[in-house]
């Protein structure tokens, strides 16, 4: 299954900005919001800061790596 | 001024007599300390109650994910497991956020001096419906945005803190984390660091060193629409 990435900016009201929406066939499954340093341990990492349908997620995790976040989308939508 | 806060709390139900005060403070006599993150509830069968003395603790319930939901906070002078004699609250536990000083109350006894003495049992009465009062709110405060809700959080925290002597008239010592105060806002980590750095960016509020400072307490009020009638500290009373 491939995704594909868009960068965009995301108003979070923080300094997480720095983002990727991410599509499955055409359709918006995910958005992922990189960490700022006002994270601390958590800077750099990505952050699911919205998922759709199976993506959703009431626990949203967080990513060493935008591979790591695809892999984890991949296996929730397949 | 009492230093108990149990009888402190207590007090806010109603005037209690001589002999109901010496009652209680006999009740609190042995207290045994429990580490911070531990559950307080010593055996599952319910013939005990537990009353907190110090330090932070909370109700919640973990879900099979592992998710934890804090459904309120405890603090001193609290009493546990009041109501939890069945089965069916055994879901819901108590757990400590810091280290904390704890009495076990056995339930037949504080059932006695309910039937004995009218001022507790006005006061457990009164302790019931706050609590009831007080889940009503979080149900109702989980409809705010995220910033208000964790506004509306510290403003009950400051009030009922106020109530037992343990904030001034700007802040208060909150040694509790983040990640505590996202599962009582049931948002997640990232969620609570933006929310605290946007209060703190707006002056609103203040948090370190494990103290909370709040400049302008009837603004962070206004902000939370905060109405302290809730937590019931004018007793039974019109």
């Amino acid at each position: 299954m491939s995704l594909r990435l868009q960068p965009v900016q995301v108003a979070t009201g923080s300094n997480d900005a720095e983002s990727q929406l991410v599509f499955e066939d055409g359709f918006l499954v995910a958005v992922l919001v990189h960490l700022s340093d006002e994270h601390e341990g958590d800077a750099g990492k990505w952050y699911l800061e919205a998922g759709f349908g199976r993506v959703d997620s009431p626990d949203p995790p967080k990513f060493a790596d935008l591979n790591e976040a695809q892999a984890w989308i991949n296996q929730r939508l397949s | 001024m009492f230093e108990d806060p149990f009888l402190r709390k207590f007090e806010f139900a109603g005037n209690l007599s001589e002999d109901e005060r010496t009652a209680l403070q006999l009740l609190t006599l042995t207290r045994r300390p429990v580490p911070a993150r531990r559950d307080i509830a010593e055996s599952e069968t319910g013939d005990r109650v537990y009353l907190v003395m110090s330090g932070f603790a909370c109700r919640y319930k973990t879900l099979s994910g592992g998710n934890r939901r804090i459904v309120s906070f405890v603090l001193p002078g609290d009493l546990c497991y009041m109501h939890d004699s069945g089965a069916f609250a055994r879901d819901l536990r108590v757990g400590t956020l810091t280290q904390c000083s704890v009495v076990d109350i056995p339930r037949a006894r504080l059932e006695e001096l309910i039937g004995l003495h009218p001022g507790i049992s006005r006061a457990i009465w009164w302790v019931t419906l706050r609590e009831l009062s007080r889940a009503r709110e979080w149900i109702v405060n989980d409809t705010r945005p995220a910033d208000r809700r964790l506004a509306h959080i510290l403003c009950e925290l400051f009030v009922c803190l106020r109530g037992i002597g343990m904030a001034d008239e700007h802040g208060f010592d909150l040694p509790v984390s983040q990640t505590d105060l996202a599962d009582a806002l049931g948002i997640s980590a990232v969620h609570i660091n933006r929310v605290v750095q946007a209060l703190r960016t707006r002056g609103r509020i203040s948090w370190s060193n494990d103290r909370v400072t709040i400049p302008d307490v009837q603004g962070l009020k206004a902000f939370a629409e905060f109405d302290p009638a809730y937590l019931c500290l004018d007793g039974f009373g019109p």
